[in-house]
């Protein structure tokens, strides 16, 4: 089982990759992010919005002054992900992950997803 | 007698495989199932969204500055064009699809991300495409073009079959005339008095050519000739809804063509 496991991470990885240099944002242009610049984020999901026509992620991070702030990532399109085996489960509410991202432009607490990186060691997208 | 001969020639010819009636009661030979082509399956875009990738020169895509061959835009029209890449280099170009809610049309609909279908019928074909999503018919039935058709995003379409070649020209475009169909984010537009002629085929098994040669009498100087590829996805690939307006969070501001970022309680973030 563990070893499926593995596979099934190993199978995600490449169309991950993919996704991740190519933000897939077929909807809009997706200029408002730095893609020069990458953001480590570590906090607690809060809702994955698994709908067209990109999805997007909600975690709530602690500011660094302990008030939480919440996040809104965007990543590519829920056809398309779902096509390589991602799920409106992939990222769980409650569950503890640090998160890559391009962030916006003028600071704004938002940004394009990179890569996530679960409390389990378990990764998703352009992590290393 | 005669009666009989013509009621007996009327039957034979409602009742004969490939027979039938066209729009305007014209008789037209239809081909049967067996000699069309097979283009199942489904079907992905090469070369992203940059509409035509054989003239583009230089570093420029969709999203960044650089330097390409233009269509051969007539003076009025390149000056457009350049207005437009001005305003895509500020991000300030909106893609009219970005609020979702009308086809892309064509030619731009040969130029959307997403998977496709090419289905092929006897008296019709249909381009479905994921995004958008589109449908393309293309009428293979012998009718001919309405002549008093108006104006539509996607036009109107008729074809014939040359052998495994799909042969079809589109008319009554409305291109930018309202403000709402461009052919890709880098500016690319098109008159309302543009029409193509496109030839599609199945280059090997995995790979489906569009061919499309595009005349504008208004805004181009010599008809342009754009190729687009796809290429087959693997067996099984399923094609889900693509329902824009589910949770666009990235409406186009119309006061000033900025694209927003909606937080999550809706309230823009830029």
């Amino acid at each position: 089982m563990r070893s499926a496991y593995k596979l099934m991470l190993a199978t995600l990885a490449i169309p991950a990759l993919l996704v991740s240099i190519q933000p897939a944002l077929a909807h809009h242009s997706g200029a408002e992010f730095d893609n020069d610049k990458v953001v480590e984020l570590t906090g607690t999901i809060k809702e994955f919005q698994f709908k067209n026509p990109h999805t997007w992620i909600q975690i709530v991070v602690d500011d660094g002054k302990g008030q939480p702030t919440e996040w809104s990532l965007e990543w590519g399109a829920p056809n398309s992900l779902g096509r390589q085996g991602y799920r409106p489960s992939t990222f769980p509410p409650g569950a503890k992950v640090t998160m890559r991202v391009h962030p916006m432009r003028n600071g704004s607490p938002a940004g394009g997803f990179i890569a996530a990186k679960f409390a389990d060691g378990k990764t998703i997208g352009r992590w290393e | 007698m005669r009666t009989s001969i013509i009621i007996t020639l009327s039957l034979v010819f409602l009742v004969t495989p490939g027979m039938g009636l066209a729009q305007g009661g014209q008789p037209t030979s239809i081909l049967p199932f067996e000699k069309l082509p097979d283009w199942s399956g489904v079907w992905q875009m090469q070369g992203g969204t940059v509409f035509d990738r054989a003239t583009q020169t230089g570093q420029g895509g969709v999203l960044t500055v650089g330097v390409r061959e233009h269509p051969p835009y007539n003076a009025e029209w390149e000056a457009i064009y350049q207005k437009n890449l001005s305003l895509r280099d500020k991000d300030l170009f909106p893609d009219v699809i970005t609020n979702c809610g009308v086809p892309v049309g064509f030619p731009r609909v040969f130029n959307v991300p997403d998977p496709y279908e090419f289905v092929v019928r006897p008296e019709q074909v249909w381009i479905l495409t994921e995004n958008g999503p589109n449908v393309m018919r293309i009428y293979t039935d012998g009718r001919k073009h309405l002549e008093d058709q108006w104006e539509t995003y996607t036009g109107d379409s008729v074809g014939h079959w040359e052998d495994d070649t799909l042969v079809f020209t589109t008319v009554a475009l409305k291109g930018s005339r309202d403000g709402d169909s461009i052919l890709d984010r880098t500016g690319l537009v098109l008159s309302d008095k543009a029409h193509g002629t496109t030839r599609i085929r199945k280059t090997n098994a995995t790979n489906i050519q569009v061919q499309m040669t595009i005349e504008d009498p208004k805004a181009l100087t010599k008809p342009w000739v754009v190729t687009k590829e796809f290429r087959k996805m693997p067996p099984g690939t399923r094609i889900y809804d693509y329902g824009c307006a589910e949770n666009n969070r990235n409406p186009v501001d119309e006061k000033t063509g900025k694209t927003l970022i909606l937080g999550p309680g809706g309230k823009p973030l830029n």
